[in-house]
């Protein structure tokens, strides 16, 4: 089953590559409907009470450098399995946006899905690396050639970040498996959760793959290449990458950084838990200053990313549950957002945040988009009824009583995300239609099923949010038992860590 | 000597006047001493009125005889006594502006091509058009410059 | 083609004026935009009919009624009321076919837009039926507005009105002592109640002299009558002063017995009570719509001198149609159901298509009352000033002083309303 998640895009990838433009695009719906259906059926197969890692699969490839394929999912990676096959369905099925090397861009959505779930269904480090190195050659492949005016910049930015994002992550494995393997290195993912390393050799390798997954997530001040990516790729591929792929960055975190290092982790979290209060509001505080509505919506990703990294942080139980469903809020939020905002570029021409203006009017605005784009920019706010407020109180819920001042920060920060969305509203849907500039093409029902979809699933998830927590409820118990408890550490403790 | 009325009468060039004069009932009026300065349209200036405006008219009396009260001023006035005023009060109530130099006579938007036709209770001036009362925005209008932003 | 004398105008609209005073409008010429202001004419009529006739009836049979919920059930009789312009029976017939509701309207009136056989009250409450709150905001506009010329303004603030409009309502409410004992104690209130009213009728009597000029257009285009849009216009002017001398009176039918408020024998006219006003107040001023300025006096959007307001057909901003709170969206929404299919056709083919008909046909209808006005502004040329072919120069140039006085209106720069205008808009045609 897992196998299939991950070879299946590629089969289907390579299929429709070799099709001609309309049949590729027949090839690829089909590839893309059969995942998701294949998703749903894992998501029945998948045993709610049970902890560890299931349907797990071992086959020996090159034992002599330890790379083994070892493939297993559990609570952390099948709400983020489930969330890959949804957006890639949603891209690959409705996307308007692309006209020229159809196939090729197929080609290379497919590759990016199947290596998101191959880095994210790995239960090998080194099979993790590869995937994630894969990775990058088709985002950047994807921004090169059909981005915006600055796309060269923005994939070349792109590339050399994430590769040494890469870079340290390989080195953090690769000396991690040589400290801990008895001769031999050892990659094996179960094998190194039961290793146990003296706290010094902890946080050193804590903070290389912190530093990798970093730049990954991103968390400020690592956030340089997210704006001009983000805003350089077209629509389908920052959904992707918003939505899909900079959860890499978090899932790294919570499966490496905090599950192999627990007393490291511990250790460093009261200054990690103040880092991320600070990322949160130096995100949304940028995103006040701009005037480019997808800039805004970059920001707003940086800014959100960070109450994952808090919720790792504090560590206890409702906190990882909430980081969890934050990193699908998020995705599912995000993709809304950058669909929506996609949609105003493509027919007004613009995303000039003065210039556009009355896009709520029902004739010739675009009433369905700007009301999708309220109930979007409202549940990234944490508007109760919608998964982002779901998401976001059971973070601060379960970091406050560990860590009360980043937590405030926190919630600081998503008063100021409700600023800045308003601004972004208030600009753009509400007010007055340019007479002399407002004739706008209309926006075609296909072209509003993602963000429906989206919507509607936001929604239900905000109101039945059991659907989404129940998975990861069972991993965030287990991660947390790894971690110590309040008194364990050896070296006198921060004082802000206090029970 | 003869009244407004007979002067109108005997001369063929008045008779859509005496026509709508009578048919308003200002016969009577406009034989009792007055004394009335009339501004006589003639037939032509009644031709030169759009077709269908007259039917309306005559077939109600009192909106006639508003237009027709209109050509009508009190007291006995020639070219020469109105040379000063550039405006003088109809019987109507709106008044009539008047535009004289040596050479022209004009009421309104009207030329009096024969004046100062005496009779018993006033004087006639005849003139080419039919005048209408100016409503209270016309002047401002005509005086309307533009104002530099 | 009249040549000018006169050398060119200086006047920032002097291409307009120029046409103006070539016996044109503010209106190019243009195939397109006769087609356009025709067939709006025509969809505007069929409302328009309904319009008249339902504001007789609340003028004359509602009344003072203080809870009147179905002044918008118009009674067969007043739908068989014969229209003195049109048909047989009419005293001046401006159009050729009959006096009584216009087949289309009746049609509508009976199925609606849903094409049910619902009940009445069903396609009321769900507004699938004329709008008539569009007719009232024009009446409300006419009544607010002072200054508006004419005698019926002051006749109605005079003795000789309280005494007709007292007695009406004390044989309205005969047999009533609450509304009685009211009346006693604020007589003012019931006096403006009666104020509405005459309105109310001055309104009514206005349109029905229009509902059959604008059929009588469009009958006349449909058989290519229409050269231009010059041809339009002074059929409009033709008929203008056909009309002007037409009495304009209120009277209330009381179980039966006519009573005078406004009598005939006042002498009011269609033209200088009625249609002057109704320019002025209607197409030219209106009051802001709720949503669309900010009423807050700090801000001083909203002029403070009623002179100045600027919220009119011509000063329209046509995009926000179908938004609330705007009642010529209504107006829009009633010409919808009427609109000629050479119209739909060509509709079709612009911006969206069917989906925003509503706006295109805004649009188009803007197009026509700037040239109604046109026809207005061209009959008090023809009135009040001379022939656009007279010799005289002293007389052309007080032509063009009236011409140009009448565009600097639409040039003024307070409350920006030189910017509001949509007289430059109209001149191209991509403003659709």
């Amino acid at each position: 089953m897992l196998s299939a998640l991950i070879w299946l895009p590629v089969l289907g990838a390579l299929f429709t590559g070799i099709l001609l433009p309309k049949w590729a695009k027949v090839s690829a719906i089909a590839t893309s409907s059969i995942v998701l259906f294949l998703n749903l059926l894992l998501l029945r197969q998948f045993n709610l009470g049970e902890g560890g890692f299931q349907l797990q699969e071992n086959l020996t490839w090159l034992d002599s450098i330890g790379l083994n394929y070892s493939l297993g999912i559990d609570g952390l990676s099948l709400p983020l399995v489930v969330l890959n096959g949804l957006i890639t369905w949603l891209v690959v099925c409705f996307d308007r946006e692309i006209e020229e090397r159809k196939p090729l861009f197929y080609v290379l959505i497919f590759l990016i899905h199947s290596s998101f779930s191959g880095a994210v269904l790995s239960l090998n480090t080194l099979l993790f690396v590869l995937f994630y190195e894969v990775e990058l050659i088709p985002i950047y492949l994807v921004i090169a050639i059909w981005g915006g005016k600055q796309k060269n910049y923005a994939a070349i930015k792109f590339l050399i970040f994430t590769a040494i994002s890469g870079i340290l992550i390989l080195a953090g494995f690769l000396a991690l498996a040589w400290l801990s393997g008895n001769g031999g290195a050892l990659f094996d993912y179960q094998a190194l959760q039961s290793v146990s390393l003296p706290l010094s050799t902890q946080i050193i390798l804590l903070l290389l793959l912190l530093g990798g997954f970093a730049i990954k997530a991103p968390f400020v001040p690592f956030h340089t290449w997210l704006p001009d990516t983000y805003v350089e790729s077209i629509t389908p591929v920052v959904m992707m990458l918003g939505g899909v792929v900079a959860k890499l960055g978090t899932y790294g975190l919570f499966r490496f950084c905090v599950s192999l290092f627990p007393d490291a982790w511990s250790l460093l979290s009261p200054w990690i838990a103040l880092w991320a209060g600070l990322g949160i509001l130096y995100g949304a505080v940028t995103a006040i200053a701009q005037k480019d509505i997808k800039r805004m919506v970059a920001y707003s990703s940086i800014g959100h990313m960070s109450y994952i990294l808090l919720a790792a942080a504090a560590g206890t139980p409702l906190s990882l549950v909430g980081g969890i469903a934050q990193m699908v809020s998020h995705g599912l939020i995000l993709a809304l957002l950058f669909d929506l905002v996609g949609i105003i570029e493509k027919k007004v021409g613009t995303r000039e945040l003065d210039v556009l203006n009355g896009l709520l009017n029902p004739l010739r605005g675009f009433p369905t988009i700007s009301a999708l784009l309220i109930l979007g920019g409202m549940a990234s706010a944490g508007i109760p009824g919608m998964l982002g407020f779901i998401a976001e109180f059971l973070v601060f819920q379960g970091s406050f009583v560990k860590f009360p001042i980043p937590t405030l920060l926190a919630i600081l920060g998503t008063g100021l995300t409700a600023v800045y969305f308003v601004i972004l509203l208030n600009r753009t849907c509400f007010g007055k239609l340019d007479n002399a500039t407002a004739y706008y093409p209309k926006v075609f029902r296909s072209e509003q099923i993602p963000a429906l979809v989206l919507t509607s699933i936001i929604i239900f998830l905000g109101i039945q949010p059991q659907w989404l927590t129940a998975w990861s409820e069972t991993v965030a118990t287990q991660i947390t038992d790894r971690l110590p408890s309040v008194t364990i550490a050896q070296t006198p403790s921060p004082s802000s860590f206090r029970k | 000597m003869a009244t407004i009325v007979d002067i109108a009468v005997n001369n063929s060039a008045f008779s859509t006047l005496v026509a709508a004069v009578s048919a308003a009932n200002l016969v009577d009026a406009l034989q009792s001493p007055g004394p009335f300065t009339v501004f006589a349209p003639t037939n032509d200036a009644f031709a030169k009125l759009p077709g269908g405006t007259i039917t309306t008219l005559l077939q109600n009396i009192p909106q006639l005889s508003r237009i027709l009260t209109y050509h009508v001023a009190a007291g006995r006035y020639y070219k020469q006594d109105l040379k000063g005023q550039n405006c003088l009060a109809s019987l109507e109530g709106s008044p009539i502006d008047l535009f004289i130099t040596e050479g022209e006579f004009e009421v309104n938007n009207a030329t009096v091509i024969n004046a100062d036709i005496s009779a018993d209770n006033g004087v006639i001036h005849v003139i080419d058009r039919v005048i209408l009362m100016r409503p209270h925005w016309f002047h401002p209008i005509m005086n309307n410059r533009l104002v530099k932003a | 083609m009249l040549t000018s004398q006169l050398p060119p105008s200086t006047h920032p609209f002097a291409d307009i004026i120029h046409r103006l005073e070539q016996g044109g409008s503010m209106l190019p010429d243009t195939e397109e935009n006769l087609m356009q202001i025709i067939g709006l004419y025509k969809a505007y009529a069929v409302p328009m009919d309904f319009y008249w006739r339902d504001l007789l009836y609340i003028a004359e049979q509602v009344f003072l009624d203080p809870l009147p919920a179905f002044k918008y059930f118009l009674p067969q009789e007043y739908l068989d009321l014969a229209n003195h312009y049109a048909g047989e029976t009419a005293d001046l017939r401006i159009w050729r076919g009959y006096s009584t509701a216009h087949q289309e309207l009746l049609d509508f009136m009976a199925k609606g837009e849903l094409k049910t056989k619902i009940p009445k009250l069903f396609h009321h409450l769900y507004h699938d039926r004329i709008n008539m709150e569009f007719a009232e905001e024009c009446m409300r506009a006419m009544f607010w507005h002072r200054n508006m010329g004419g005698l019926l303004e002051p006749y109605m603030d005079s003795e000789e009105y309280k005494q007709n409009a007292d007695r009406a309502i004390r044989a309205y409410f005969q047999g009533n002592p609450i509304m009685l004992g009211l009346y006693r104690l604020f007589p003012e209130m019931f006096l403006e109640q009666c104020r509405q009213a005459t309105m109310y009728s001055v309104l009514g009597l206005f349109w029905e002299v229009m509902a059959p000029v604008f059929f009588e257009m469009s009958d006349i285009y449909d058989e290519g009558g229409f050269k231009g849009v010059p041809d339009a216009m002074n059929f409009l002017v033709n008929g203008i002063f056909a009309i002007a001398g037409r009495p304009i009176y209120h009277r209330v039918n009381i179980r039966g017995e006519w009573f005078d408020l406004v009598p005939k024998a006042k002498g009011f006219t269609w033209l200088y009570e009625a249609a002057f006003p109704y320019v002025e107040a209607v197409f030219y001023r209106t009051s802001p719509f709720r949503g669309t300025k900010s009423y807050n006096a700090q801000a001083q959007e909203v002029p403070t001198d009623q002179n100045d307001f600027h919220y009119g057909v011509l000063y329209a901003d046509k995009f926000p149609v179908a938004s609330a709170g705007i009642p010529p969206t209504l107006l829009h929404q009633d010409m919808y159901h009427f609109l000629p299919p050479y119209l739909i056709d060509y509709y079709q083919k612009f911006c969206r298509g069917k989906d925003d008909m509503l706006i295109q046909l805004a649009v188009s209808f803007q197009r026509s009352m700037y040239n109604v006005t046109s026809a207005v502004i061209q009959a008090g040329r023809a009135a009040f000033l001379y022939p656009l072919d007279d010799p005289n120069p002293r007389h052309l140039l007080a032509n063009r002083a009236y011409f140009e006085g009448q565009l600097t209106r639409f040039a003024n720069p307070k409350y920006g309303m030189n910017k509001a205008a949509r007289i430059l808009a109209i001149q191209s045609q991509n403003y659709r």
